[in-house]
């Protein structure tokens, strides 16, 4: 029995320390959507991109990984911010189906990003190297890789901030007064446009950033972008579109079910256990089963 | 009456060429315009769902996949059924994993049922790869039957049957204007009276089942499929492109769409192989026509369309206050 209890924290602890990595991301995720009105497929690129900005840092200047994760908010907050507007545009556009285009125009941006990887970078998986890979922790029975402690600890530091932000400050208020009723937002004054720019800049920097620390977790290749939107939808549709505190405890709870079926089932199991899941969800609570407002 | 005659003279000239083209080319040619036609009639496909009833299906593959999975299990060697026999055996079984993803989702707004159909491709994809009946990743064989002519008719029939359906369902019926009107104000189309989610169900379904028959044809002329070259998310992403490119909601655009990108995506393949660049160029192509011709090729020919459009979206948008809505 001993042993079996030891497996089974084991398995929880893996499962809830990547839940918090998959919530920083999906929180920006629920954010982008909440502003700007529109769902990110290409959310898992940003991932991807960051995981191989600290490959590439770490294998071509020989700095630590975790160096990685400050330039990559710079670097793709900066890219956020110059497409976030491009977003607003086509979403607000007086084209016929302003949704369906601006769905269509991240789907394209994903594609473009996933073919431009590929093409650049080929299929080869890398991972991406720091002072505390290999390195581990034990705690009692259970013995947990430091460096998804590091990322867990970094996941709630970026969620806490991100919250403070959002419900302590007069811009995270501006931020979700145009989530609940942009009109009535922009009669307050609030720049929707600038604010849609500020958020997206935000949401790719902090996604990015959780790239690196996925890429230093496990590896990173230009396919696995996918899995990472299928989390973050995962997530959207479990905690309700637009909710951001749902977004944390739902994404822990996809950390844990990956977890005990990779341990339990077989890891080729586990996406086939969240989509089963996910399908789930949609069938008897399609607004999401942890819904709160923002 | 002028440019109706064009039209239909140029209709029948198409029609002439398309039936007398085995005549005219050897195999190799015969062989692309074999995936030109299925291409335009998948474009076709995707266009009744997502450009009639603006519902955008990012899984569109799970229908093609399922209905070449359906034949090449029936077709294999235990039970040996003739290829025709196959064709009415998919279409059930593809229209009701449509009734089963469709009943919840289409009552939601599009992006949850985008992301539902998207999840369900990849679930056929992981389950497909598992699975020990469908051959798991390696796929499964079917009876080889080399005759390009044959392929050709079939694909071109099938294609034929799409638009023609298509063309006498939601240009010239009660339905197609039914769907119309849910597609532009839902809420408004309901209070007239029309039964929304049994409409975009059935439209869901045709959309499903068109697409499943090519995917049985192309399962027989290819002799065999693997979980990605049937369900692969690179399926519905030309299909998109294709549509997106031609002009979404057009009865023409999907098989003008459909075909350019494919002479284009034979081009890169006969100069470069199977190639990841294709799939960039695809990212780029739908980010192009999204930002600079969002009424596709369709939409330079009839401007009339894509100005009446606009004009109804900004009273719908007067109408709702917020034109957006909240995420509610």
């Amino acid at each position: 029995m001993v042993p079996a209890l030891d497996l089974f924290l084991q398995t929880l602890l893996n499962g809830l320390l990547i839940g918090g990595v998959i919530g920083t991301f999906t929180i920006g995720f629920q954010l982008a959507f909440g502003v700007l009105h529109v769902i990110d497929f290409a959310v898992g690129g940003w991932v991807v991109l960051g995981g191989y900005l600290g490959y590439y840092m770490a294998a071509g200047l020989g700095v630590d990984g975790f160096l990685a994760i400050p330039v990559a908010f710079v670097l793709f907050g900066a890219i956020g911010y110059l497409i976030g507007p491009i977003l607003y545009n086509v979403r607000n556009s007086r084209t016929a189906r302003p949704e369906l285009m601006a769905l269509a125009l991240t789907f394209g941006l994903f594609t473009l990003l996933r073919g431009g990887m590929l093409t650049a970078w080929g299929f080869n998986t890398h991972s991406v190297p720091t002072a505390l890979s290999g390195e581990s922790l034990a705690v009692g029975p259970v013995t947990v890789p430091l460096i998804r402690v590091a990322a867990a600890v970094f996941a709630i530091a970026i969620a806490g901030g991100l919250f403070l932000f959002l419900y302590r400050t007069r811009y995270g208020l501006a931020i979700r007064a145009t989530a609940e009723n942009r009109q009535n937002a922009a009669l307050m004054g609030v720049n929707i446009r600038r604010l849609s720019a500020n958020v997206y800049g935000l949401y790719a920097g902090i996604t990015a950033m959780a790239g690196v620390l996925m890429g230093a977790i496990f590896s990173v290749n230009p396919e696995v972008g996918l899995r990472y939107t299928l989390f973050a939808f995962f997530v959207a549709v479990l905690a309700g579109l637009g909710s951001v505190g749902g977004a944390l405890v739902a994404a822990l709870l996809l950390g844990v079910i990956e977890a005990f079926v990779a341990t339990y089932v077989g890891s080729s199991y586990s996406l086939l256990a969240i989509f089963a899941t996910l399908f789930l969800v949609l069938l008897v609570s399609p607004r999401g089963i942890l819904r709160h407002g923002l | 009456m002028k440019p109706r005659w064009t039209g239909l003279l140029l209709l029948i000239a198409v029609i002439v060429v398309l039936a007398l083209l085995p005549m005219l080319v050897n195999n190799f040619w015969l062989r692309i315009a074999t995936g030109a036609l299925m291409w335009a009639g998948l474009a076709c496909s995707w266009n009744i769902l997502g450009g009639y009833a603006g519902y955008i299906n990012f899984g569109h593959s799970a229908f093609f996949g399922l209905g070449a999975y359906v034949t090449a299990l029936l077709m294999g060697d235990k039970l040996a059924w003739p290829f025709f026999a196959t064709l009415p055996a998919g279409i059930v079984v593809t229209a009701l994993f449509a009734i089963i993803i469709g009943a919840p989702t289409l009552r939601l707004r599009g992006a949850y049922f985008a992301i539902a159909t998207w999840a369900f491709a990849e679930v056929l994809i992981q389950f497909a790869s598992v699975m020990d009946f469908t051959g798991g990743i390696g796929g499964i064989g079917l009876p080889p039957f080399l005759d390009e002519r044959f392929f050709y008719f079939a694909m071109f029939g099938a294609a034929a049957l799409t638009y023609l359906i298509t063309w006498a369902l939601f240009e010239r019926s009660r339905f197609g204007l039914k769907v119309k009107a849910l597609r532009d104000h839902e809420p408004a189309a309901e209070a007239m009276g029309i039964n929304t989610s049994l409409v975009k169900l059935q439209t869901f379904v045709l959309s499903a089942v068109t697409a499943s028959v090519f995917g049985a044809i192309f399962a027989y002329w290819v002799t065999f499929i693997n979980p990605n070259s049937v369900f692969g998310g690179d399926i519905t992403d030309q299909m998109v492109v294709m549509v997106l490119l031609g002009g979404l909601g057009s009865l023409w655009g999907p098989a003008l769409g459909g075909v350019a990108l494919f002479v284009v995506n034979r081009i890169i393949w006969m100069y470069w192989g199977d190639t990841a660049f294709y799939i960039a160029i695809l990212g780029a192509a739908i980010v192009l026509v999204v930002l600079f011709l969002p009424n596709g090729i369709a939409g330079l020919f009839s401007r009339r369309g894509a100005k009446s459009g606009a004009v109804l979206d900004k009273a719908v948008g007067n109408l709702a206050g917020d034109g957006q809505g909240g995420p509610s």
